[in-house]
């Protein structure tokens, strides 16, 4: 018998098949939602939705969050540079998947 | 335990200013950052230089450091000198930044666990609602494709009633759902930090990303696989069992094929409600020239093809 039969098995929901209000993006990244507002503001992170209590946040959002959460506190970057930094970082990940693709990496 | 020589961490001398701690630390951090660097172990790097950091760039903490002495290795068996923190005044207090869970046992011992302050929103209320932590987890390819149950072990660091950061080791069984991207996240609601005061558990949110596959490369919800073919099953067309996630598959290769050709399997990449494709590239393999016969089978195709591979070089073929 190994542990499989032994504990229970955790049945999750996939949170890009549906969407995280501003309120669970701000508790799932412990940051305070003025914080978030201002991303939104720099255009770091784009909801879904005109109004704000209807903003609607994908799981890219929730990475994107949490790397700019790291550049602030690790690194000091301000907004302007975090989203200067975030644009970079997936261009390169973008360059990084296409060398990939062609067996390159 | 082990001495930590954090001047050599920063690559510092022990005269280093403080300015001069503080502009090392911005070169390494960026240079270090989980985010930012692919260099290998870089997290491990990042979180060595953190805490030398916190030491360093802590006048106190930095002279108490000193006073151990510079006679020390790094990696060498270390027992503090008794007294050695004596007339300090940083013990018990608390970090100013980073996660206290993450120093070693050689910061540990020489400035105490000091309680760990939760920061933004847990200090406001009593009945608050547990943090949601964040894992990421490697699954294979074949667990998205056909959907599996995976065992994860996870090390979450966890406050005790005292405040202290206690390191908890876990393992959880859990479901991974047909047809996962990397990148996507499984939340597991409850199964993140526990509240305090009665509040609810927070979620874990596990991040997904696929461990490498000796066949198969990915890209969103695409699956590429390099096809070797010999020239002439490129050049005059060819039916070739393929390998897919599935079970293999006839491929039928057009005649007039050439090198890197894209051939799609729609709808055979990863399972999702728009499922992605499976795409084959051919490679085409040369025969190695090393027999006679080989020999001549090319010299053969030499003198009977009017073949000029370079024509866009605007150089004759000789």
């Amino acid at each position: 018998m190994n542990s499989h039969d032994l504990l229970p098995v955790h049945t999750g929901t996939v949170i890009e098949d549906d969407s995280l209000t501003l309120e669970q993006l701000c508790h799932a990244c412990g940051v305070h939602t003025d914080w978030v507002i201002s991303l939104v503001e720099e255009s770091i992170i784009e909801p879904e939705g005109e109004e704000i209590q209807v903003w609607r946040f994908s799981g890219d959002c929730l990475v994107r969050v949490r790397s700019a959460l790291r550049l602030h506190r690790d690194l000091g970057v301000n907004l302007a540079g975090i989203a200067l930094a975030l644009d970079l970082m997936e261009e390169v990940e973008n360059l990084r998947r296409q060398l990939k693709i062609r067996g390159l990496d | 335990m082990q001495y930590k020589d954090y001047y050599k961490i920063m690559g510092l001398s022990r005269t280093a200013t403080q300015d001069e701690v503080k502009r090392a630390y911005r070169k390494l951090a960026r240079k270090y950052h989980p985010d930012v660097s692919k260099e290998k172990d870089a997290e491990a790097k990042f979180k060595e230089l953190g805490e030398a950091y916190e030491v360093l760039k802590d006048p106190q903490k930095r002279a108490a450091y000193d006073r151990l002495g510079s006679n020390w290795k790094a990696g060498e068996d270390f027992r503090p000198p008794p007294n050695w923190d004596e007339g300090f005044e940083f013990k018990g207090g608390g970090f100013t930044g980073g996660d206290a869970g993450v120093f070693s046992d050689f910061f540990e011992q020489l400035f105490g666990r000091a309680g760990f302050h939760p920061s933004g929103h847990e200090q406001r209320g009593f009945h608050m609602r547990g943090q949601d932590s964040h894992a990421k987890i490697y699954i294979n390819l074949e667990d998205s494709i056909h959907g599996a149950t995976r065992s994860i072990s996870l090390s979450t660091p966890q406050m005790d009633a005292q405040g202290y950061v206690q390191v908890k080791h876990r393992s959880l069984n859990i479901k991974i759902p047909k047809g996962i991207k990397p990148g996507q996240h499984i939340r597991l609601a409850g199964q993140g930090d526990p509240g305090s005061g009665g509040g609810k558990s927070g979620d874990l949110l596990l991040e997904i990303a696929f461990n490498g596959h000796p066949l198969y490369r990915f890209s969103d919800t695409d699956i590429y696989l390099d096809l070797p073919v010999a020239p002439w099953e490129a050049a005059l067309g060819a039916k070739i069992k393929v390998p897919t996630p599935e079970g293999n598959v006839d491929l039928k290769i057009p005649p007039n094929s050439r090198q890197g050709t894209k051939l799609r399997l729609k709808g055979r990449g990863l399972p999702s409600k728009t499922p992605g494709d499976f795409f084959v590239v051919l490679q085409i393999a040369l025969p190695p020239a090393n027999t006679d016969r080989a020999k001549a089978v090319y010299q053969k195709m030499q003198q009977e093809l009017d073949f000029n591979p370079r024509p866009s070089l605007g150089v004759k073929s000789q």
